[in-house]
Formats: C-alpha cells, sequence, structure tokens
C-alpha cells in the first residue's frame, strides 16, 4: 500500500546528474529512489509502485525505451518520463510506442519537469483487474491518451497488491479465474471502502444475480462486455473526476 | 564550381589527342546547310524514342512543357555543334549539359546511346543529300566524328566532376551531423548535471553547507567533463607532429596507468621485462594511446576482471598488448571500431580508437585488435626500436 507522499524512480548511468536530481525531489517531499541501469531499476519497480519514473534513454545494458517498456508491463500505473541528449529521430517514436508520457531534452528545464510531475500526480489513478491480457492493454491506452494513470491486475492477489489509496477508481472483471467475483469485490472494498468500483462482466445472464446482490453492497456502476466505450469513460469521469491534468495530447515540452 | 579556363584548357588538350584541327571546323561548318533542314525530325525522332525507355523517360519528359523545353534545348545544341566556334564558352555550355543530367539523376548511359543515335541521324541524313564524292564524304565523317566525341567527353567530364562535387558536400554534410550530434550527446549531459545542480541549489528550502559543497563539487567535475569532450576534437584536430625520442616502455606504462585509473574491481597486471628496447616515439602520444586503450578496456569490464600490459621485444620493435578479460567486440563491430565517429558505448565521441591509430601512424607504429565474446579483448601496438646508440628518455 502506498501513502500518500509522491514516489519518483530516477534511472541514469551517470551517478551525479542521478545525486543532483535526487536533492530536488527530496527537498519538495517525495519519495526517491535511484538506479544506475536498468536491472537495478526493474528490481526496484518489482518492489514498489512509483508515481514516476525518470529515465535516460541511452545508457550501457538496458536502454531507457526498453526499460520504460518493462515498467510498464509490471507496474503499469507508474508514469515514465524519458530524457535524451538527442534531439529526436526514430527514438522518440519507440518510445512512445514503449509507453513513455514524455520524451525530454536534456539539459532538463527544471520548473516544467516539476510541473509536468505535478500533472502526473494529478491524473486520477485507475485500477483494472480483468484477467484478458488485451482487454487490459487496450483499456490502459485508452485510458492513458485520455490522461489517466492505470494501474492492471490480473487476478485477485495482484488486485490487492496494487489497490493503493490513492486508487480513484476500480474497473474489476467478475469473472476471474480461480475466483468469486463477489468475494473479490468485498476483499477490495474491505481494504479500501472510499473508492468506487465499477463492475465489468461479459456474463450479463449469468452474472445477473450477483450484481443485484452486489448492488445492496454498492458498486457504483456495471457495464457488459462488449464495452459500451463512451458511457464507460462518461462513468469514469463521474467517478474519478474528469481526467483534467493534460494527457498525451498536449505535448508542449516535449521533443 | 567550375573554372572555365581549366576546363577549355583539358578540351584543347582533348582536341589535340583526337587531332582536331581548324581544317575538320572548317569541314563541320560547311556541313551546316546540309543538316539544318533536317535537325528538327532529328530532335523529334530522338525524343519519341526515349518515350520508348522508361528510366530516361520519368527523368527527361514530365510533361509536355518539359519535353518542348528539351527539344529547344536539343536542337539550339545540334545549331551549337555545326556552328561553332569551338572556344571557352562552346566548352562551358557541353560543361553545363553534364552538370544538368546529374542534377536530374539522368545516368550516364543515355547520354552514351543518345549520342550514338544523333550521330547516326546525322550521318543518315548526309549520306542521302551527300553533293560531293565519296574521299570527300569520309572526311566529313571522320570531322563530325572528332567534334562528337569531344563533345561527348566533355559532358562526361562535367557528369563526373559534378557528381563527385555532390557526393562529396552529401558526405560531409553526414559527417558533420554525426559530429555535431556526438559533441550534443556528450555536452548535454554534462551541462544536464550542472543546471540541475544550480536549480537545486536556488530553489532549495534548506540549502545544508555540505549539500552546498557536494553540488559546487558536482558541477566543477561536469564542467571539466565538458571541457574534455572539446581536448579530444582538438586532440583529434590538431595532434601535433611528434617529438620522436627514444623511450623506456615500462615508464611510460606506468606513467599511463597513473593517469588513467582503473576502477575498483579491476586487477592489474603490468609485465614488461626491465631489458625492453626503447622505442622511437613522443612519448607524451604514447601515453594518450595507452590512455585510451586502458579506459576502453576497463569500460568493457563493468563488473571487474582482470587488465594485463604486456610488452615483448619483436623483431626491430616493442609490441605492447593492452588485454582485458571484459565482454568481448562482436565480430561485426570488430573491423569497424577504429573509424572515427563509430561508437558501440551509451558514452564518448567514438573518436578514441580513431585517435589512438593517428597517433600511431605518426609515431612510425601500428595497431591491431583481436576479440572473443564473453572472454575479452586484446589490443597490440607495435612501436619502432630506438636504434642502438640512441639514450633512455
Amino acid at each position: 500500500m502506498n501513502d500518500e507522499t509522491p514516489s519518483i524512480l530516477l534511472v541514469d548511468d551517470d551517478v551525479d546528474i542521478c545525486a543532483s536530481m535526487a536533492d530536488i525531489f527530496a527537498d519538495v517531499g517525495y519519495s526517491v529512489d535511484f538506479a544506475h541501469e536498468g536491472a537495478r531499476a526493474l528490481e526496484l519497480v518489482r518492489r514498489r509502485p512509483y508515481d514516476v519514473a525518470l529515465l535516460d534513454l541511452k545508457m550501457p545494458g538496458m536502454d531507457g525505451v526498453t526499460l520504460c517498456r518493462e515498467i510498464r508491463r509490471v507496474r503499469s500505473g507508474t508514469v515514465s518520463l524519458l530524457v535524451t541528449a538527442y534531439a529526436g529521430g526514430d527514438t522518440v517514436q519507440e518510445a512512445r510506442d514503449a509507453g513513455a508520457w514524455r520524451i525530454l531534452a536534456k539539459p532538463v528545464d527544471f520548473p516544467s519537469l516539476m510541473g509536468l510531475i505535478d500533472d502526473v500526480l494529478k491524473q486520477p489513478l485507475v485500477l483494472v483487474v480483468d484477467d484478458d491480457p488485451d482487454m487490459c492493454a487496450s483499456l490502459r491506452d485508452l485510458m492513458r491518451e485520455l490522461g489517466y494513470r492505470v494501474c492492471i491486475a490480473h487476478d485477485l492477489r495482484e488486485a490487492i497488491e496494487r489497490l493503493q489509496e490513492t486508487t480513484r477508481v476500480v474497473l474489476l472483471d467478475l469473472r476471474l479465474p480461480g475466483e468469486d467475483g463477489g468475494v473479490v469485490f468485498q476483499r477490495l472494498r474491505e481494504m479500501n471502502a472510499a473508492v468506487p468500483v465499477v463492475l465489468i462482466t461479459g456474463y450479463p445472464a449469468e452474472m445477473g444475480p450477483l450484481v443485484d446482490r452486489l448492488g445492496t453492497e454498492g458498486f457504483d456502476a456495471v457495464h457488459y462486455k462488449p464495452l459500451d466505450i463512451p458511457r464507460l469513460l462518461a462513468d469514469l469521469a463521474r467517478l474519478a473526476g474528469p481526467a483534467t491534468a493534460r494527457g498525451r495530447v498536449d505535448r508542449t515540452t516535449e521533443i | 564550381m567550375i573554372d572555365p579556363d581549366r576546363t577549355y584548357r583539358r578540351y584543347q588538350d582533348l582536341q589535340v589527342y583526337v587531332g582536331w584541327t581548324d581544317e575538320d571546323a572548317v569541314r563541320v561548318r560547311g556541313l551546316a546547310p546540309l543538316l539544318e533542314p533536317h535537325l528538327p525530325a532529328l530532335v523529334d525522332d530522338f525524343y519519341a524514342e526515349i518515350a520508348r525507355h522508361p528510366e530516361a523517360h520519368k527523368v527527361l519528359a514530365i510533361g509536355q512543357a518539359q519535353t518542348d523545353r528539351l527539344k529547344r534545348a536539343l536542337l539550339a545544341w545540334l545549331h551549337d555543334l555545326l556552328a561553332g566556334p569551338y572556344d571557352r564558352d562552346y566548352v562551358a555550355r557541353r560543361w553545363k549539359v553534364g552538370a544538368r543530367h546529374v542534377e536530374i539523376g539522368l545516368d550516364q548511359v543515355y547520354t552514351n546511346a543518345a549520342l550514338s543515335r544523333l550521330r547516326d541521324g546525322l550521318v543518315n541524313y548526309l549520306g542521302e543529300s551527300w553533293p560531293g564524292d565519296r574521299a570527300g564524304f569520309v572526311e566529313a565523317i571522320r570531322s563530325l566524328n572528332k567534334l562528337l566525341d569531344l563533345d561527348l567527353a566533355k559532358i562526361e567530364d562535367a557528369y563526373q566532376a559534378e557528381y563527385a562535387a555532390r557526393l562529396q558536400d552529401s558526405e560531409r554534410l553526414a559527417t558533420l551531423g554525426q559530429i555535431a550530434g556526438g559533441i550534443a550527446h556528450e555536452l548535454r549531459n554534462p551541462l544536464n548535471v550542472i543546471k540541475t545542480s544550480l536549480y537545486y541549489m536556488k530553489t532549495a528550502h534548506v540549502l545544508a553547507p555540505e549539500k552546498r559543497a557536494e553540488h559546487m563539487e558536482r558541477i566543477e567535475r561536469k564542467a571539466e567533463q565538458a571541457e574534455e569532450v572539446i581536448t579530444t576534437l582538438t586532440n583529434f584536430a590538431r595532434m601535433p607532429v611528434p617529438e620522436l625520442r627514444p623511450t623506456a616502455v615500462g615508464p611510460c606504462v606506468h606513467a599511463a596507468l597513473a593517469n588513467s585509473p582503473v576502477p575498483e574491481g579491476v586487477g592489474v597486471e603490468i609485465d614488461c621485462p626491465a631489458d625492453l628496447p626503447p622505442v622511437l616515439v613522443d612519448p607524451c602520444q604514447v601515453r594518450i594511446v595507452l590512455g585510451n586503450l586502458i579506459r576502453n578496456a576497463c569500460d568493457a569490464m563493468p563488473s571487474g576482471g582482470r587488465l594485463t600490459l604486456r610488452g615483448r621485444h619483436d623483431d626491430d620493435g616493442v609490441e605492447i598488448k593492452v588485454i582485458d578479460t571484459g565482454v568481448g567486440i562482436p565480430p561485426a563491430d570488430l573491423g569497424r571500431i577504429m573509424e572515427p565517429l563509430y561508437s558501440t558505448k551509451a558514452r564518448g565521441l567514438g573518436l578514441g580508437l580513431a585517435l589512438v591509430r593517428m597517433i600511431l601512424a605518426k609515431n612510425g607504429g601500428n595497431l591491431h585488435a583481436v576479440s572473443e565474446l564473453g572472454q575479452g579483448s586484446t589490443f597490440t601496438i607495435w612501436l619502432t626500436a630506438a636504434p642502438e646508440e640512441g639514450e633512455v628518455a
């Protein structure tokens, strides 16, 4: 479980830049970790969910784009920003495809970087609990575009691990392998009574009674697959608050 | 780009070569009245043929207006050919034709083929309307052929010169881009640290004296790192002529190691027998060479290893091997690592080994590399032994 202190992971093979940035973020009250290479960074990422990861693009061993892709796989709720000393090229597109939220040029303009990180922290955190990886990836990409941070869990264990104090909405597929959807719902509610839960199911008839029963326990919306995306997004905006933070569309400070 | 006088001189030289005389000029001018009436038909036939060759057609005939313009140019060229005079301006106009072919991307085989076709047409018309005897006809054809060959030579000359100039331009631009990109990367990284530390010192809510000192030190270090980038570049651009003198190998190796400290985890073994003959080199420059090879060896061993510096007497020189037990170099890279700006590392301009090779060449030495993936690499430099009577520096 995460407390409200924003957490940031700095990854750069240059020891000096990590030390300097760490001081800045620590000074404004962030919890800061750093790593000088990709493998170590991934170890840290597996250990705890960071709000933000600031990654150098060109590093010996695992490069920043690969690391970014790995972080998205392990912790899709972590927003990655890539920093590069190069001025554009193919890597920029590659980095975006790997899930980098922004690509920043070195030397980094710190006032605007701080603004960007504030924006990230304002992005509502959504937890998607669904055992279908494709479904999760599609929802993640869609919601990222709109300025949500998206955590993904494929089963109850991951869902428990990834539900945070700061999670604003949970999208819960009622049919998880080996689990009773009702139990999952109750477990998540026990952990975080305040978080709105949107139920999702591909089996309206079969799940009807469960949906009715959970209704008395107060879920916030129910959606049936195939999803009516506009309606789902409307519910999301209602429950999580609109994604007011700038999404990927505005790229004013990017390369 | 071209010097018309030089071009004309070359043309005159070719005239002598093919035996072109004023008589030939007079003879060709005499053909003009016979050929002029046929020239428009010749031009039309010429472009009709082009339309049948897609590659030439797509370059030459972009729309009717373009074709009309080209036809007028060809007609003017034929008039010019027959009328002369074959002076400096005439040659400059021929040059332009070749240069223009490069510009539009017309393959030179078409110039050759086109001239053959025009020649055939001209000879054909002459044969049909020739008023004189056979001997005169042969003379006329010989003169016309010389002139056409000279024209063709000039057009090709221009084509080659322009083509080479363009290629050089684009290569130069590519290299410039590569260098600029490398320098940008190497300078932006230290600048990034400097700016970041300055930002911290300006905005920190509490700036403890030791934090301040730490950041100042970092800024200084990074400024020096940026300066090193410039030093590397100037080293490359302006390495002075070596001051060759007899130099003892062992002390030189030790001095290089002292200047390029190896990281923890890398064990160093120096194996330079005291009886190695002195070598005839500039010791400062050889230290730069060894320093580069030592740094490379250490970079290849990020998780530690063993660095061996081994000197051996070899024929009329001394061989120094810099051996690491690092990651090794893939065969595909091994052939390229000595090229300037070629780098497989995340940091660096890619000038190190190119510099090493350049210095060694100036010092009468050479460099050789072997590598085994996962086992390590060995860089061997060979230096000339100093003459016996030389003193050890």
